[in-house]
C-alpha cells in the first residue's frame, strides 16, 4: 500500500465513516488527519532518502493519473496534514457548543484530502479535479451557519470569485497538454515559446481567483463568515494557498515576461491589501486582508525568479497565520465579537493566548529569530536581485513596513482596554491546537535550510536585504503601536475602508462580465426561442389540419356506426314484433280461447246432466224427424 | 217383433227415465250415481233384448253387456272413492257445495 494513498484516503475515508456513523466525529476526524500526517510525513522521510515514489491509476486512454511524491510535493503534503491536524485539534474545542459537529468535521475532511491530492497531484486532470472539489467544501464550509444573516451570499461570492477564475486554470491546462501531448505537469513544463507566455498569463488569473490578489481579493474577508477554525485552514495551508502552489510548482516554465506581471500583480496586492488591513474594523477580517497581502509577497518572490522564497515563506505564513486565526478564535469566543472595538483589551482575559497571538505576530512582521524573519528576508533578497529590483524591491518593503503595522495594531488594541472574564468551553483543546501552531511559526525558520538541501537549491545570503528586512519591519510595528490608525492612513482612509475597489473591483471584474454573458445568452435564447417557433408554427397548422381530417374521418365512422346501429335496431324491432308477436298472439288467442271455454265447466253437475239430457234428447227428436221426413 | 221384445223395451225405458230423473234431481253423490246405475242397467236391457229376440246366434251382444257390467263395477268403485275421500275432508257428499272441485 502505498503511502501516498493513504495520505489522500485517511481524511476520506473518515469523511465517509463520519457520514455513515454520525457519531463521534471529532475523533475520527483527529484520527484521520493524524493519519494522513503519519503517512506524510513517512513520505517526506523517503523523499529525503532520496526515493521518489509515484501512482499511477488508470485514467483517461493514454492519460493515467498520476500522484507523485517528490521533495515539494511531499514537504506540502506534510505541511497541509500538519496545520489541518492542529486545526482540527482546536475545532474540537472551538465546536463544542455547534449542533451539528458531523457536518462540520466531514466536510473539513473533504476538504483536507482534497488538498492533499491537489499537492500530491502529478497531472493536470487530478490537479483540476482536486481544485475544484476544494472550491466546493470551501463553499459548503463558508457557508456553514447558513442560517445567519449574510453568510450564504459570503460562500456564493467567495465561490463565483474563485469559480471564475478557475476558468484561467482550465484553458491553461488545456493549452499546455494539447501543447506536451501529456497530462504530466513535470512534462508539460517544458513548454516554451508563446504558449508558455498564455499558459502562464492564464495560470496567473487562476491564481489571483484563489489566492485573492487584486483585483479579486474582495471575497477572501467575506469568507470570515465561517466558522475559524475554517477560516484558519482556508488562510494558511489550503485553499488560498493552492494559487501559490500552482505558480511555485509550473514555475520553471514561466518565461521572464508572465514573472514580471506576476511580480507586479503580487506587489501592488501587497501594498494594497496591506492598507486595507490597516483600516480594517474587524479582527478576523484584518488577518484576511493580512493573507491576501502576505501571499502578494510570494507571488512577488516568484515574479523575482525565486520560487523557493515563495514556498518558505508560504510554508512559515501557514503556520503563522493559522496560529493567528486560533488565537482569534478564541477572543471571538471570549468576546461574542470580532470587531476590534469590543475586542480591546481582550488580550487581558487571556494572557496565555496572547503571548502566543504576539508570538505569531511578531513572527509574521518578520522579527529574528521567528520564522517568517528567514523567509521575508528571502523573498527581500530575491527582489534586490532580480533585474527589476527597483520596483519589486520597493513593493516588497512597503508590504513589510505594512505588515509590522497592522500586526503591531492589533495587538495593541487588544492589550489596551479593560479586561472581562468569561469561562469558554474546550478551551483546553484549543490551546492545545494553538500551542503547537505557535511553536511551529517561531521555530520552521530553522528548518529552511534542511528545505533548501532537500529542494537541492540554495538561497543567496544578503545582509542588505536581512538589514533592510528588519528596518521595515521594526519601523512598521512601532508606527502601528504608536500612531493611531486614523493618522497613519490619512486621506487614503476611506478609500482603504471600502476594500480598495480599484476600477470596482468585483463589479467590474466579475459582475458585469457575468451580467453581459447573461445578457449576450438571452439574447441567443431570444433567437433560439424565434427560430423554433419558426418551426413549430407551420407544424402546428398542419396538426391542425391533420386534426380537422381526423374530425371528419372520425364523424363519417360514426355516421356508419349509427346507420348499423338503426339497422340492428329495426332487425330486431320485426323480430320480436314481428315473427314473436305473431307466436305470441296465437299462444295469448289459444290461451283466451281455454279461458272462455272454461266458462262452461260451472262444476255443477245436475245443470251440466240436463244440458247433456235436453241436448241429447234434441238431438235425438232431429234425427227421427228426419228419419220421418225421409 | 214380437211382445216380448216390446215389453223389454219399455222396461228399459223405463228403468232409463227413472234413472235420469234421480240423476238430475238428486244432490247427494251417492244418489245420483244410483242413477247413473239405473241408467246403464237400461240400456243393458235393451242390448240383451236386441240380443235375444233378434241375433241369438251372434255372441257379441253378450260380450258387450259383461263388458259394461265391468265398467259398471269400476266406475262404481271409483265414485265411492271420491265420495268417501269427499266425506272425510268436509262431512258431507252434497254436489252442489263440491262447485270449488272443478278449480
Amino acid at each position: 500500500m502505498n503511502l501516498i494513498a493513504i495520505a489522500i484516503l485517511a481524511p476520506f475515508s473518515m469523511m465517509v465513516l463520519i457520514l455513515l456513523l454520525r457519531r463521534a466525529p471529532a475523533v475520527l476526524a483527529l484520527f484521520g488527519a493524524t493519519v494522513s500526517l503519519v503517512a506524510s510525513s513517512g513520505l517526506l522521510s523517503s523523499v529525503f532518502g532520496g526515493t521518489n515514489s509515484e501512482l499511477l491509476l488508470p485514467g483517461l486512454p493514454d492519460m493515467p493519473l498520476r500522484l507523485v511524491a517528490t521533495p515539494l510535493t511531499a514537504l506540502l503534503s506534510t505541511m497541509v496534514a500538519a496545520i489541518s491536524s492542529m486545526v482540527l485539534l482546536y475545532a474540537v474545542g472551538y465546536m463544542k457548543q455547534d449542533k451539528e459537529k458531523n457536518r462540520f468535521f466531514a466536510s473539513m475532511l473533504l476538504f483536507i484530502s482534497a488538498m492533499q491530492t491537489l499537492v500530491l497531484a502529478g497531472d493536470w486532470v487530478l490537479l483540476l479535479s482536486a481544485w475544484e472539489l476544494i472550491g466546493l467544501s470551501s463553499y459548503l464550509l463558508i457557508g456553514f451557519w447558513y442560517q445567519r444573516a449574510g453568510v450564504k451570499s459570503a460562500a456564493t461570492r467567495a465561490f463565483l470569485y474563485t469559480r471564475s477564475a478557475d476558468l484561467g486554470l482550465y484553458i491553461a491546462a488545456f493549452i499546455l497538454i494539447d501543447n506536451a501531448g501529456s497530462s504530466d505537469i513535470a512534462t508539460t513544463l517544458s513548454t516554451g515559446g508563446n504558449a508558455a507566455v498564455v499558459a502562464g498569463l492564464l495560470l496567473l488569473v487562476a491564481a489571483m481567483g484563489k489566492s485573492a490578489q487584486t483585483p479579486l481579493h474582495d471575497w477572501l474577508q467575506g469568507a470570515m463568515a465561517g466558522p475559524t477554525p475554517v477560516s484558519a485552514l482556508l488562510h494558511s495551508a489550503t485553499l488560498v494557498a493552492a494559487g501559490a502552489i500552482l505558480l511555485i510548482r509550473t514555475a520553471p516554465m514561466l518565461p521572464p515576461e508572465t514573472l514580471l506581471v506576476i511580480g507586479i500583480v503580487g506587489g501592488i496586492t501587497t501594498v494594497i491589501t496591506g492598507l486595507i488591513a490597516l483600516g480594517e474594523r474587524d479582527l478576523k477580517r484584518m488577518l484576511a486582508a493580512s493573507t491576501s497581502s502576505q501571499y502578494g509577497l510570494m507571488l512577488l518572490a516568484i515574479g523575482a525568479g525565486i520560487p523557493l522564497a515563495a514556498l518558505l515563506h508560504l510554508i512559515a505564513h501557514a503556520a503563522i497565520k493559522s496560529s493567528l486565526f486560533l488565537g482569534a478564535g478564541v477572543f471571538q469566543h471570549s468576546r461574542e465579537s470580532t470587531a476590534l472595538v469590543d475586542l480591546q483589551g481582550a488580550g487581558r482575559d487571556r494572557p496565555r493566548i496572547f503571548f502566543g497571538f504576539a508570538l505569531a505576530a511578531f513572527a509574521l512582521a518578520g522579527i529574528p529569530p521567528l520564522s517568517a524573519f528567514f523567509s521575508k528576508d528571502a523573498i527581500i533578497a530575491a527582489t534586490l536581485a532580480s533585474p527589476d529590483a527597483m520596483l519589486l524591491a520597493t513593493f516588497a518593503l512597503t508590504g513589510t513596513l505594512l505588515t509590522g503595522a497592522y500586526m503591531a495594531r492589533a495587538l495593541h488594541i487588544l492589550w489596551r482596554g479593560e479586561k472581562q472574564t468569561r469561562e469558554i468551553a474546550g478551551l483546553q483543546w484549543m490551546g492545545a491546537g494553538l500551542a503547537v501552531l505557535v511553536i511551529l511559526a517561531s521555530i520552521l525558520g530553522f528548518t529552511f535550510t534542511t528545505i533548501e538541501t532537500l529542494l537541492n537549491n540554495h538561497l543567496d545570503e544578503s545582509t542588505l536585504a536581512q538589514i533592510l528586512g528588519l528596518s521595515a519591519a521594526l519601523s512598521g510595528l512601532a508606527l502601528g503601536w504608536f500612531i493611531p490608525a486614523k493618522r497613519l492612513l490619512g486621506p487614503l482612509r476611506p478609500w482603504a475602508m471600502q476594500g480598495f475597489a480599484i476600477t470596482g473591483g468585483f463589479d467590474t471584474w466579475i459582475v458585469k462580465p457575468a451580467f453581459a454573458i447573461a445578457r449576450s445568452c438571452e439574447q441567443v435564447e431570444r433567437g433560439l426561442y424565434a427560430c423554433v417557433a419558426g418551426i413549430v408554427k407551420p407544424a402546428l397548422a398542419i396538426s391542425r389540419s391533420c386534426e380537422q381530417v381526423e374530425r371528419g374521418l372520425y364523424a363519417m365512422v360514426l355516421a356508419i356506426g349509427r346507420l348499423g346501429l338503426r339497422l340492428g335496431q329495426a332487425a330486431r324491432f320485426s323480430d320480436e314484433r314481428g315473427i314473436d308477436g305473431l307466436i305470441y298472439s296465437l299462444v295469448n288467442s289459444t290461451i283466451e280461447l281455454g279461458s272462455r271455454a272454461r266458462m262452461l265447466q260451472s262444476g255443477l253437475i245436475h245443470r251440466e246432466m240436463a244440458i247433456t239430457v235436453v241436448a241429447t234428447a234434441f238431438i235425438l227428436v232431429s234425427a227421427l224427424l228426419a228419419l220421418l221426413v225421409y | 217383433m214380437s211382445i216380448d221384445l216390446l215389453i223389454a223395451l219399455i222396461t228399459g225405458a223405463a228403468l232409463f227415465g227413472v234413472g235420469i230423473y234421480g240423476a238430475l234431481s238428486q244432490t247427494n253423490l251417492v244418489m245420483i250415481m244410483m242413477g247413473v246405475e239405473l241408467i246403464l242397467a237400461g240400456a243393458m236391457v235393451n242390448l240383451v233384448a236386441f240380443w235375444r229376440y233378434l241375433h241369438p246366434d251372434n255372441p257379441a251382444g253378450q260380450m258387450f253387456v259383461l263388458i259394461i257390467m265391468t265398467v259398471m263395477a269400476i266406475e262404481m268403485a271409483v265414485g265411492f272413492g271420491v265420495a268417501i275421500a269427499r266425506f272425510r275432508a268436509k262431512g258431507s257428499v252434497e254436489m252442489e257445495e263440491a262447485v270449488e272441485l272443478k278449480e
